[in-house]
């Protein structure tokens, strides 16, 4: 979905979200939080966009709306990726319409930074929802793509496509980032134990506010310098080190 | 034509008659980007208990109809952290700001009462008793009117500030309860607190908060409110804030005409953090428009 929005929006940066809410009526009731698939200027006019899968009433809802429809947005919010100047050759890997993120970050700093490489391991459920593709290898040195169904690519999860090539990546050049369900970041987060590259992870949870006051959207992060415990991911996140999130059955 | 807005509560003046419900509206600073603060007729912050706490684990919140619930389980960062970290950024709002306090003990409220008397800046306490007492098996304080009107009492003993009770709407009859706590001697009541509630998903068969209940707040309560509301006014004469499911002016219109003297909003503030100023507005045009030059003229008004 393209949306118009004000030029304070141009300084979005990939990992960072926005809370989207239809204007009218209380059902949906809460605004939905997305993560910021684009952000671009033409001519005076400036657009995000976001990639949004039908799940449940509010996603239901958008897919009802036509050209021209006004929506409430608030936005860009939380803390983005973190892009270490070091990094010369980073992966994406991508569950469903986790890739959002991963793709604004490949479109904003694929250019930027010279000589960097970004390859792109990217999972859906079956090779009709691989969302956002055709963009992926205009952006990637290289796309890989997994479905649960085996329509395309590799039949299994994106974790295990990614785990076949770990070897061909040394610890010191390679930044992961990552966005997904929370059992495919789970499985990744037990694949990098023998391999503890760097990885960020893009995490959703359910918000209200998405400004830090409901308290809703927490998190448990293991307890290291920034004290751990229960976090919020709108202000805190929705971006963390995989590494310092406590997964468990309940955001599992 | 100019519109009177300013009023009077328990000894509190306040420039407009809306305020931010405690527990929507964090220590204020996460709305500043949003919202000029010194808008507001009163800031209560989310409440505070003795020591901090962590709160509940996740799922906290669900969406309902009309409605959220949410079991967050008085998250905060206690008292002492709330005077030395939250507290002198708030100092540079123009509005009042009130402290919201609850506890496990009665001791515990009177503590934190206390604590809050030396703290520039902080105008008011609310009383939050809509939480469990483990001394007493965790029934709720504000559902039982003797335990009421002790904890009342406690906090006003120690308090040097106005003290404005939020009543829980869990209980059988409101009145009852309100009646005790004005007894006690508190300067305000707010009203109502959420109504406890529950959700559940069909397809794992588990609640879908962590919790298993949590508050039901939103539009989905505001009859509920209102109802609460007429029926306290009717019985205490101490002053009323209206709180629940206030999205707009003419909710907020309504608690007043009913007779509450000031609104909370709550919820509205998550939908849209600038929500209070377009209250305010909108409350002061509706007032111009029908020739009323002070807000006294419309509280209390209702034709029955």
């Amino acid at each position: 979905m393209v949306l118009k929005v004000s030029a304070s929006f141009m300084a979005s940066l990939p990992g960072q979200f926005v809370m989207v809410r239809m204007r009218n009526g209380d059902d949906p009731f809460l605004s939905r939080p997305f993560s910021i698939y684009s952000a671009y200027s033409r001519g005076n006019d400036t657009y995000i966009e976001i990639l949004y899968k039908v799940v449940g009433k509010g996603t239901e809802a958008f897919s009802r709306l036509r050209e021209g429809d006004i929506l409430n947005i608030l936005g860009p919010l939380g803390r983005g990726f973190d892009i270490p100047s070091t990094c010369k050759k980073i992966a994406l890997i991508a569950g469903g319409v986790g890739i959002a993120p991963l793709s604004f970050l490949a479109e904003r700093y694929g250019e930027d930074i010279r000589g960097m490489e970004i390859l792109c391991y990217m999972g859906a459920g079956t090779s009709e929802s691989l969302a956002g593709l055709d963009r992926l290898e205009d952006l990637c040195s290289g796309v890989k793509i997994s479905t649960d169904d085996g329509s395309r690519g590799h039949h299994g999860p994106v974790t295990e496509l990614f785990k076949q090539d770990m070897d061909l990546y040394s610890d010191d050049d390679i930044q992961l980032y990552s966005c997904g369900p929370n059992p495919m970041l789970m499985s990744l987060q037990e694949l990098l134990k023998d391999r503890p590259f760097a990885c960020q992870v893009s995490l959703e949870e359910r918000m209200a506010c998405g400004i830090g006051a409901c308290l809703g959207c927490v998190v448990k992060i293991k307890s290291g310098e920034t004290g751990g415990g229960l976090v919020r991911v709108c202000k805190e996140g929705p971006v963390f080190d995989i590494y310092s999130v406590e997964f468990s059955e309940y955001n599992g | 034509m100019n519109v009177k807005m300013t009023v009077d509560i328990g000894g509190l003046t306040l420039k407009n008659p809306v305020m931010t419900a405690s527990g929507t509206f964090g220590y204020g600073e996460e709305y500043s980007d949003y919202l000029d603060l010194d808008r507001l007729g009163a800031i209560i912050v989310k409440g505070l208990s003795l020591k901090p706490r962590e709160g509940n684990l996740p799922p906290r919140i669900v969406e309902t109809a009309s409605g959220m619930l949410n079991a967050v389980g008085l998250q905060n960062v206690g008292v002492r952290a709330f005077i030395d970290d939250k507290l002198p950024w708030l100092r540079s709002v123009d509005s009042v700001v009130i402290a919201n306090i609850f506890g496990e003990t009665i001791e515990d409220y009177a503590n934190v009462a206390e604590i809050l008397n030396d703290a520039e800046g902080v105008a008011a306490v609310e009383v939050n008793i809509s939480c469990p007492n483990v001394k007493r098996g965790g029934i709720t304080f504000g559902s039982d009117p003797a335990v009421a009107e002790e904890v009342t009492r406690a906090v006003k003993s120690v308090s040097r500030l106005p003290v404005i009770v939020k009543l829980t709407p869990n209980v059988t009859d409101i009145t009852k309860i309100a009646r005790r706590v004005e007894a006690a001697g508190a300067d305000a009541l707010s009203l109502i607190n959420t109504i406890t509630g529950m959700s559940v998903d069909i397809e794992k068969r588990v609640p879908h908060l962590k919790n298993v209940t949590g508050g039901l707040s939103g539009p989905a309560i505001k009859p509920v409110a209102l109802r609460m509301v007429w029926e306290v006014v009717n019985t205490v004469s101490i002053p009323v804030i209206g709180v629940g499911g206030i999205m707009n002016a003419r909710d907020a219109l309504e608690f007043l005409i009913v007779g509450a003297k000031a609104v909370q909003v709550g919820t509205a503030n998550f939908l849209n953090p600038g929500v209070t100023a377009d209250i305010i507005d909108d409350m002061e045009r509706y007032l111009s428009e029908k020739g009323i030059d002070d807000i006294h003229d419309l509280i209390g008004t209702l034709k029955v």
